[in-house]
């Protein structure tokens, strides 16, 4: 009796935790049902259980939504405050949005419909634990549970050499910079004594030095390992490649939630844990954002593969994310949410067309297979379109806003330099969004458009896939994207008060 | 002794995972050294736990071990599903990516 | 009697709406029907403008409270006639392509009105966040028109053209977004109100380079000597109704930028290179005339003359003196005016010549055609700036103005005034007189051109007659932007004539 007594068993907040709970349950779930047979079972139970499983978790986390500096739960080691739950929503969208790309996905075939969407869960239960980590420990633990499901997505589609390279390519580089941020970590414990992310704030300055060199090194490994993660230069060669080999519906996850998580876990590190540092980190983290801006945008001058050009894109749009994140402030912590958002639904844009355009056409992704899309199906040009002028930040529509937004904040933080650059990127990033936008409405062999519109491609040998209709989820993604697209950009404001209440969840910024 | 002694060991053992996973170009070692970064990781989380006498870096230590096991066993499959198409398993002739 | 500005601004984008969605035979019709209804509710406008009221017309609510950005709309004696000029010019521009059956009309006519509504908001926005959304947004309808429907090369044109125009854009985003940042108090609310941000106080330094970035939007835009790279291109490969836009319309823009924006926030650094920006316009005066002298190919003989004409519109602005600032005012609407039915009988001209667009394979066309030759005729009077047209009236007040600060670039720039009469009167003589070229088929205007192009000529000549009518309603507004620069250019004119700026 007294034993018992003795051991104290954390108060677990069942409510804060239920999204995730239900995520974990939601998962195993798929995958018992993956266990049945039947084509039925296998193409509409399964995605529509996980799709249910992550509408479910979004709509606990829209319950237990509470704006301010909400206490931590399970005895500090997760806090479901706005920055965790605005991020979660982000995933929750990003994983229905590749439930609805995958439904015609080889991989999901060859790799099994439980096991596929079982470890989509549990990659966006991961999300949400690296998300909410208040603690180095769940912050490790998240960051493998999101990695090492996606390792496997990478490699799902067994039958094809470029996905199962692309899995082992990603599972070496992701452990490099999982190993990377576990000695980050350990440094970092080792200058401060702390596992605990409030208590290694209120650590620094007073039992351990701003300028701490152990602390530094710390730092700079785990941020190094971060970055592999996010894509930000120079830890970003990895990006093409497996993007380009995943199969298509993960890379457009991987570009979009995995990206995400990384930065929830940079905003709630540097911002909540190490704010106190931000001199020391701030100049660095703003140079790795400048090369990232940079290398992301030339690198994507000269690709024809349309994956690889959103890789290297993404990188550009990492650099960018980074400098909400080097002002340190509550205006940059708001404008990479807000960026985030943004970000999401432009890209999920982008990959369902080029999803739904590399299915019927023998050219795969190559800028080719978009050629004169918009006299062939304006349904899916129009939305390539639009997320290519948000990417590059075209006013009236997100991307406008969202840099719009960065700036502010890096002017705002003494780093007009750095909005400065913001704006040259993207300058850059012009020669390869327009090629691409050009390709679909300007190509110089597209049929001149007197006459009723060809619905299919003679590539395609006129199969019916070629036929938009015929793949009503994708063109859905598309066009929802799109149209929030444009929404974004000219009525901002509901986002923008979300993104101010996520400003609140991290106090003393 | 002194339990920076271990820490530089750390620091050695981690340095020596970084360099074979740069260098060598068998999937099989490259995996064997990232589980030498992260055993790097593991002593240093050891040592400092015993430098700040508290038990959270030895928690952490346990719960590395357990997430390492996981990679290696997706690392090893991934390895014989490429190895079961006959794959080459040299990772630098894993060349179908590039540009 | 009002008018709703927000109805005004988003009238074109709402037909071209619904022209994306109407069958294409229709959509021609109903591009149209709105260009004349924004046409009519700008001479509205005008009618109940006051001219002595300052801000009038004005829409004013949050946009984006979190930024401090308002979505306002204003209308002033400095906007007011371009909005007239605008609405104007669109009719002529969708009458011609209407006749002119575009291949996918839905598109070219949502694209037009996406392009109206774009350039109407950047008129008369009043908040400078949303001048750059408008200002930005004019560039997508523009680069699809080009694109998709020009000629040879328009890829490689368009292409170029965006990355010159956003390359400044961009940058004035980010100038913008600093000029409200910093000029934000300690704990004040940040805004992007014009009139607010004209009050406020920005620090020399700061303001130094906002200054240029600015300035680089604008002078590509309009476009001037060292940035109009885009221009030869963009302008040979433009389908008609949009170049005569991209020329008459958007090249205000930057201008108007000037005017609107750069003298009334960053006053201090309007001074301090105000002889910089003068020594570029009369470079790009002197530049483009020669150039426009010595070219064969009608587009470009326009172009280059445009170059100008554009650089008469900056040394006005900027020498900061309101009968020069007067002058540019009103040698914006004229150039507008102007400019339309000189491409658009330049394009008569090269049907005539068989499609060629070169000068040497025409002449002799006045021959059947002396309608054609006198509307030219009366069209290159005025671009030459004969006295009786209205571009002599602007020309003179950017003189006087010149004249009063700055005599030397002033006697310089006068020169400029000769050469537009050297190469407009050998444009008139080698198209219309001379001898006859191989292909040419000396035959009058056609009755779709004449209808286009004869309201505008009317225009111009009562604009000549009757100069009063726009600047007794410009002249307060636009005094007063640049009164604060130019007092602060004043006392130190004279000392600062003689160090080289920086």
């Amino acid at each position: 009796m007294s034993l018992i007594a003795q051991v104290q068993a954390p108060t677990v907040d069942f409510r804060g935790l239920s999204p995730l709970i239900a995520l974990v349950v939601g998962a195993n779930v798929v995958l018992l049902a993956g266990l049945l047979r039947g084509a039925g079972v296998q193409r509409v139970l399964v995605p529509l259980l996980a799709a249910v499983t992550l509408i479910v978790a979004g709509a606990l986390s829209v319950a237990i939504w509470e704006t301010g500096d909400v206490e931590p739960l399970v005895q500090s080691a997760l806090a479901m405050d706005t920055l965790t739950l605005s991020m979660s929503l982000l995933f929750y969208l990003a994983g229905l949005a590749t439930i609805a790309l995958s439904l015609r996905s080889s991989a999901v075939g060859e790799a099994g419909a439980g096991e596929y969407y079982t470890l989509l869960l549990a990659s966006i239960s991961g999300m949400v634990v690296l998300a909410a980590a208040e603690n180095l420990i769940t912050l490790f633990v998240g960051l493998e549970l999101l990695s090492i499901p996606l390792y496997v997505l990478c490699g799902s589609a067994v039958r094809e050499r470029a996905s199962l390279e692309s899995g082992l390519k990603y599972l070496v580089i992701g452990s490099v910079g999982s190993a990377t941020v576990l000695y980050g970590l350990a440094l970092i414990y080792g200058a401060t004594g702390q596992t605990d992310l409030g208590r290694i704030a209120a650590a620094i300055g007073e039992q351990v030095e701003v300028g701490d060199p152990l602390l530094l090194t710390g730092i700079a490994l785990t941020a190094s390992g971060l970055a592999f993660k996010a894509s930000v230069a120079p830890f970003h060669q990895w990006t093409p490649d497996v993007y380009q080999g995943a199969p298509t519906p993960i890379t457009a996850f991987m570009a979009v939630a995995t990206k995400t998580a990384a930065f929830a876990v940079f905003l709630r590190l540097f911002d909540a844990a190490l704010s106190t540092n931000q001199v020391e980190w701030g100049p660095a983290l703003a140079a790795l954002a400048l090369a990232t801006i940079l290398i992301g945008n030339v690198g994507a001058i000269g690709q024809r593969s349309l994956k690889r050009l959103l890789a290297w894109s993404g990188v550009a749009q990492a650099g960018y994310l980074l400098a909400g994140v080097v002002v340190g402030t509550r205006l940059g912590l708001q404008a990479t949410a807000f960026y985030l958002a943004t970000y999401l639904v432009m890209n999920m844009a982008a990959f369902a067309v080029v999803i739904a355009s590399e299915r019927v056409s023998e050219r795969g992704d190559d800028i080719s297979s978009v050629e004169g899309l918009g006299a062939r199906s304006p349904v899916l040009a129009w939305p390539l379109t639009i997320a290519m002028l948000g990417l590059a930040g075209f006013p009236a529509t997100a991307g406008f806003m969202g840099k719009f937004y960065l700036i502010d904040a890096a002017v705002d933080g003494q780093y007009a330099w750095l909005g400065v650059t913001i704006v040259v990127g993207s300058m850059i990033s012009l020669v390869y969004y327009l090629r691409v936008v050009a390709a679909m409405w300007m190509a110089p062999d597209a049929p001149p458009l007197a006459g009723p519109v060809r619905r299919m491609s003679p590539a395609s040998g006129g199969s019916p896939e070629a036929d938009p209709r015929a793949q009503p989820e994708t063109v859905a993604v598309a066009l929802v994207c799109a149209a929030l697209t444009i929404a974004i950009g000219i009525f901002p404001s509901p986002l923008f008060d979300l993104a101010v209440q996520v400003g609140t969840s991290i106090s003393g910024i | 002794m002194s339990p920076v002694w271990f820490v530089a060991l750390s620091a050695v053992i981690f340095c020596i995972g970084v360099g074979g996973v740069l260098m060598r170009r068998n999937p099989l070692v490259v995996l064997l050294c990232l589980e030498l970064m992260l055993n790097g990781g593991n002593l240093a989380l050891i040592s400092f736990a015993r430098m700040h006498g508290t038990g959270d870096g030895q928690i952490f230590a346990l719960i590395v071990m357990v997430v390492a096991a996981c990679e290696v066993v997706v690392g090893l499959g991934l390895i014989v599903a490429m190895y079961r198409r006959r794959l080459a398993i040299d990772v630098d002739s894993m060349s179908e990516l590039r540009g | 009697m009002s008018v709703n500005l927000s109805i005004l601004v988003f009238l074109p984008l709402l037909a071209g709406l619904l022209c994306a969605v109407v069958p294409g035979s229709a959509a021609r019709w109903i591009g149209l029907a709105a260009s004349v209804l924004v046409l009519a509710l700008s001479v509205m406008l005008v009618a109940a403008f006051d001219p002595d009221a300052g801000l009038q017309f004005v829409t004013d609510v949050a946009w984006i409270p979190e930024l401090g950005v308002r979505y306002s709309l204003g209308v002033d004696g400095l906007n007011l006639f371009l909005v007239l000029m605008t609405a104007l010019l669109w009719v002529p521009a969708t009458f011609v392509s209407a006749h002119a059956g575009y291949t996918r009309p839905r598109l070219f006519y949502f694209q037009l009105g996406l392009a109206e509504t774009a350039v109407l908001g950047a008129f008369l926005a009043q908040d400078l966040a949303l001048f750059v959304v408008f200002f930005d947004l004019m560039l997508v309808p523009f680069y699809f028109l080009i694109g998709a429907w020009g000629g040879a090369d328009r890829v490689q044109a368009t292409t170029r053209f965006v990355i010159y125009t956003l390359v400044g854009s961009l940058l004035m985003l980010a100038g913008a977004v600093a000029l409200g940042v910093l000029s934000t108090p300690d704990g004040g609310q940040i805004s992007f109100d014009l009139a607010e941000l004209a009050r406020r106080d920005l620090p020399a330094g700061s303001q130094a380079w906002i200054f240029w970035m600015f300035a680089l939007a604008f002078f590509v835009k309009a476009p001037l000597f060292p940035l109009h790279g885009w221009m030869p291109d963009a302008y040979r490969s433009s389908p008609v109704p949009v170049l005569v836009l991209l020329s008459a319309v958007l090249s205000k823009v930057g201008a108007y930028g000037f005017l609107r924006i750069v003298l009334p926030l960053l006053p201090d650094a309007s001074a301090r290179f105000a002889e910089l920006v003068i020594l570029i316009a009369v470079v790009s005066i002197l530049y483009g005339s020669v150039l426009a002298f010595s070219q064969d190919e009608v587009r470009l003989v326009v172009g280059y003359s445009s170059i100008a004409q554009l650089g008469f519109i900056t040394l006005g602005i900027f020498s900061l003196d309101p009968k020069g600032a007067q002058g540019a005012v009103m040698q914006m609407v004229n150039h507008g005016l102007v400019v339309v039915p000189l491409f658009l009988l330049a394009a008569v001209l090269v049907h005539r010549a068989g499609g060629s667009e070169s000068l040497a394979r025409m002449g002799g066309i006045a021959f059947r055609a002396p309608v054609l030759a006198a509307l030219l005729l009366v069209v290159s009077l005025a671009t030459l700036a004969m006295p009786g047209s209205p571009n002599f009236v602007g020309e003179l007040l950017i003189l006087f103005g010149v004249f009063e600060t700055h005599i030397v670039y002033g006697l310089v720039a006068s020169a400029g005034v000769v050469l537009a009469a050297v190469y407009m009167i050998r444009f008139f003589q080698r198209a219309m007189h001379n001898r006859v070229g191989p292909s040419v088929e000396s035959r009058d205007i056609g009755r779709v051109d004449f209808a286009a192009v004869a309201p505008l000529v009317l225009v111009i000549v009562a604009l000549g007659v009757y100069p009063q009518f726009l600047l007794g309603r410009t002249e307060a507004a636009t005094v007063a932007k640049v009164q604060e620069a130019g007092r602060l250019a004043e006392p130190p004119a004279a000392a600062t004539a003689k160090e080289p700026v920086r």
